[in-house]
């Protein structure tokens, strides 16, 4: 059991790495590039990209009836399917671990980062600061339990690269993505 | 002799047994509680965000409290506490309001409301601990704490510009206020004596109730909220 415990640093370590090299929020409020729309197809097969460029308009998305909730039920079906896959392989203490001190030593990070871009772009809510490191702490997480779970083709491995582009995904509805 | 001031954990290994017991048993009762509350409340009241921003706030606020459980139990094994005491099933016994799990939003905006506040004062009564470890990591807790209470109170001024959510919030209100003066331990606590002898801590179980029943009336009122009656803790 040892053995399985010691393999966690090994998955986890190189995330921790791509957390830190990431460009959080870098390109919140700039024009939306071929790479974003190639990142949005891979994450939610979205055919159409709505570009939010501040943050008054994220929050008045987040905040709407426009933003459907069925993207986040979906994404939290996945998440449990593969939580319980890496729950299979680990003892459930040592994943609990392995994970809380990721998000926490990444949460830190991404907050700094949201309250920097918002600083930039100005216009931002305290409570939208937080809003935003919740939602980068979340793609950082769900990817974690996707790589322990073994898998390495997951929705969240595409959500993580918006993320580490410095774009937010805010939702999706049908085919079509709203980005900031 | 209770002037005594530890600037860091090896420090601490030279201080008195009963100041080192204190400085323990108050680190693994916030690491616990930490947890229970991050585990009970935080975590299941993603699923109750009615918005993709209220979850995504409230995900931030359970790693935040995830956090401050980490924080603790970080400093306790680094004096020597082990990690299982500092776990759920350890010796120490939770809170009893971990015991009833959250069934709506509204109870989890009351939560942070009314039980964040009661969270503030226990670490605002750590602010000027002689146990500068402990200080520390109240003074980086502090301002996470204070907008785990504003997050309650922001959700509390949206729930109450409807009868229908005033009405759910103050049942809320109802069923979880009389568990929290509890926080505060009996008026004749042991351990609170010791921990103003040292001054790790620095008022009274009633003193601090009092003021807690103070300021959760305030801001209950702010949102035209009642607190009902509550038989004090013996």
């Amino acid at each position: 059991m040892s053995n399985v415990v010691s393999h966690l640093p090994t998955i986890l370590g190189p995330l921790r790495a791509e957390v830190h090299a990431a460009s959080w929020f870098a390109a919140l409020g700039e024009p939306l590039t071929e790479g974003d729309r190639a990142d949005c197809k891979a994450y939610a097969d979205a055919e159409d990209v709505a570009l939010v460029t501040s943050w008054r308009e994220a929050e008045d998305f987040l905040k709407s009836a426009e933003a459907s909730l069925d993207w986040w039920n979906r994404e939290e079906a996945e998440r449990k399917a593969l939580f319980a896959r890496a729950e299979a392989q680990y003892p459930k203490r040592a994943l609990w671990t392995a994970l809380t001190e990721l998000t926490t030593e990444a949460g830190d990070l991404v907050h700094g980062k949201a309250a920097m871009a918002a600083a930039r772009l100005g216009g931002a809510a305290p409570a939208s600061i937080h809003v935003a490191a919740g939602a980068a702490s979340q793609a950082i997480y769900q990817l974690a339990v996707a790589r322990v779970a073994g898998e390495t083709a997951s929705l969240f491995e595409s959500k993580f690269h918006l993320f580490a582009a410095g774009r937010w995904p805010l939702g999706a509805r049908g085919s079509r993505l709203v980005l900031f | 002799m209770t002037d005594i001031v530890i600037k860091t954990v090896e420090e601490l290994k030279s201080a008195p047994e009963e100041y080192r017991d204190a400085v323990a048993k108050l680190v693994i009762s916030h690491a616990v509680n930490e947890l229970y509350g991050a585990q009970v409340f935080d975590e299941p009241a993603i699923a109750y965000a009615p918005t993709p921003y209220a979850k995504w706030l409230t995900c931030r606020v359970a790693m935040e409290e995830y956090g401050h459980h980490v924080r603790f139990k970080q400093l306790g094994i680094q004096m020597g506490i082990p990690e299982e005491r500092m776990m759920p099933g350890g010796t120490k016994k939770p809170l009893s309001i971990f015991e009833f799990p959250l069934k709506t939003w509204e109870e989890f905006v009351a939560i942070k409301l009314l039980a964040d506040l009661a969270e503030i004062l226990q670490v605002e009564d750590l602010l000027h601990c002689t146990f500068h470890p402990l200080r520390n990591l109240a003074r980086a807790t502090m301002p996470e704490e204070r907008f785990h209470a504003q997050f309650g109170e922001d959700f509390s001024a949206e729930l109450v510009k409807t009868p229908e959510g005033k009405a759910r919030l103050q049942a809320a209100v109802n069923e979880y206020w009389p568990y929290l003066p509890k926080f505060f331990g009996g008026s004749k606590s042991k351990n609170n004596e010791i921990f103003r002898k040292w001054k790790i801590k620095q008022r009274t179980n009633d003193e601090m109730r009092e003021d807690f029943v103070k300021r959760a009336t305030e801001v209950a009122t702010k949102y035209g909220l009642t607190l009902p009656e509550v038989r004090q803790a013996a």
